[in-house]
């Protein structure tokens, strides 16, 4: 070889619009599983709400803002923990199972971060989803639990729509459901991102050839 | 005038240690593939066939020596510059079909000019076209698990011309068909390497190739043990 031609190399993209589509395929593919993922993050989510419905009950009876006592605050924090743990292990075998299609992808031109890309996308709907009933199933739970006979209708709702009692930084006018709503959002997406990130991020690694060679 | 080469190897290797023994899947192929040729790679099992195809498709990096790709010496290209050559310059078929199961026939054809920036308008007619071409023009919106082994690799092949590559790399595409179904693959295959110049590599045990190959390289041990050129035969056919 005398000369040394090179390539005239183009651009490689992904635009989000296609993964995005493609990854709700790949959610409505694997449907049932990807509900059992939801469901740690429902479970988390719900968790925390029923504790915060609750202590807000309890202190709009007291007439101050409602704050967690220490050892809540230790259970929840062990309770997403243990969604995040829950969530890296079943990314970890949807990733082992889709290894060779990995291997295909990246044939086709995928770069490591498209790859990435579609696997947090997927963690980033089953976070929504999963935020979005974990609120709705927290706050029922706890209303039935925080329901006494000297508490009464009016003191439960006026506990979830008044703005004070759970509030978030720089968003204090929101009725506190409003505000769990998107704390519980903010939650689950980040549990579901951060359980993910791993298992995607060895993913988006893997050499092509190996990945075609692996069998499931 | 000078022989242009798409793809060349000098002295390829590839080695794999397994605990204290090293495996040579590879050792020592210098190989040159005329554009718009037909090779087909025979060997016996474990003989390197898709190491070699590995190597060739800038899916592995070589343990020793080099490989070129239209005169480019992929060592030297980065992740970006090699998922882009994978993209336009090389078409992958592959023993187990390897669709994405999610999608659609035109959807999977479409994905890697996706990836290579072609508008859609673009991508759906020519997809279409590409279909159409291997005969599934009536299987366009069926995914991988509705359509037959022989149907999802003409899937893969339209796949695989999507972007117009120099070169088609196949590892066994009929080891997984029968054998009517095997020589319509090869026919197809045969066809479009004629009819676009495309340069066809294939890794395959199926004593069928021989008949379509313009050349034949025999592998063994890694090494390359024989080569049949079968030229005469190609110039044959081609002036029926
Ligand atoms: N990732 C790997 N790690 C260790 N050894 C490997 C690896 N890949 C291939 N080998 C070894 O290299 C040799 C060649 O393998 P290769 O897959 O290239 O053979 P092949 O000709 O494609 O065989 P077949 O016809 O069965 O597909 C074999 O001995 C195989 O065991
Ligand atoms: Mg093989």
């Amino acid at each position: 070889m005398s000369a040394a031609p090179s390539l005239e190399i183009g651009k490689i993209t992904l635009p989000f619009g296609e993964a995005f589509r493609i990854a709700m395929e790949d959610i409505r593919r694997r449907f049932i599983r990807m509900m059992i993922t939801a469901a740690s993050v429902i479970l988390a989510v719900g968790f925390m709400d029923a504790l915060l419905v609750l202590t807000a009950v309890g202190s709009a009876m007291g007439g101050q803002a409602a704050s967690l006592k220490p050892f809540q605050l230790w259970i929840l924090f062990i309770s997403l923990l243990v969604c995040v743990v829950g969530i890296m292990n079943s990314m970890l075998i949807a990733v082992a199972e889709r290894t060779r299609e990995i291997g295909t992808w990246k044939c086709l031109g995928a770069l490591d971060r498209h790859v990435l890309l579609l696997f947090l996308i997927e963690a980033m709907l089953i976070g929504l989803v999963g935020g979005i009933a974990g609120w709705f199933i927290g706050i029922i739970t706890g209303l039935i639990y925080s329901f006494q006979p000297n508490v009464g209708i009016a003191g439960v709702t006026e506990a979830l729509t008044s703005p004070s009692v759970i509030a978030l930084p720089g968003l204090s006018f929101l009725p506190s459901i409003v505000s769990m709503l998107l704390l519980s959002l903010l939650i689950a997406i980040s549990l579901s991102m951060i359980g993910t990130l791993y298992p995607a991020y060895r993913a988006a690694k893997l050499n092509p050839a190996e990945a075609l060679r692996y069998e499931v | 005038m000078k022989y242009e080469y798409t793809v060349e190897t000098e002295d390829l290797a590839k080695y794999y240690t397994m605990g204290p023994a090293i495996v040579k899947a590879l050792d020592g192929i210098d190989l040159r593939v005329r554009r718009g040729e037909y090779l087909s790679v025979m060997g016996p099992s474990g003989s390197g066939k898709t190491t070699l195809f590995n190597m060739i498709g800038g899916l592995d990096r070589p343990t020793r020596g080099r490989v070129y790709i239209d005169e480019v010496d992929i060592a030297k290209l980065d992740a970006y510059e090699l998922a882009w050559l994978r993209c336009r310059k090389i078409g992958y078929i592959f023993q187990t079909f390897n669709l994405i199961p999610v999608l659609t026939a035109i959807e999977n054809v479409m994905l890697p000019m996706i990836f290579a920036g072609v508008p859609r308008e673009e991508r759906i007619k020519k997809a279409t076209e590409l279909l159409q071409r291997v005969g599934l023009g009536d299987r366009l919106y069926h995914k991988p698990g509705e359509l037959s082994g022989g149907q999802q690799q003409r899937v893969a092949i339209a796949r695989a011309l999507a972007n117009d590559p120099a070169i088609i790399l196949a590892d066994e595409p009929t080891a997984n068909l029968d054998m009517k179904t095997g020589l319509e693959i090869i026919g197809v295959m045969r066809e479009l390497n004629q009819e676009k110049g495309v340069t066809v590599i294939t890794a395959t045990h199926d004593l069928k190739m021989i008949d379509v190959s313009d050349r034949i390289v025999y592998l063994r041990d890694g090494k390359v043990e024989r080569i049949e050129t079968r030229r005469e035969i190609a110039i044959e056919t081609e002036e029926i």
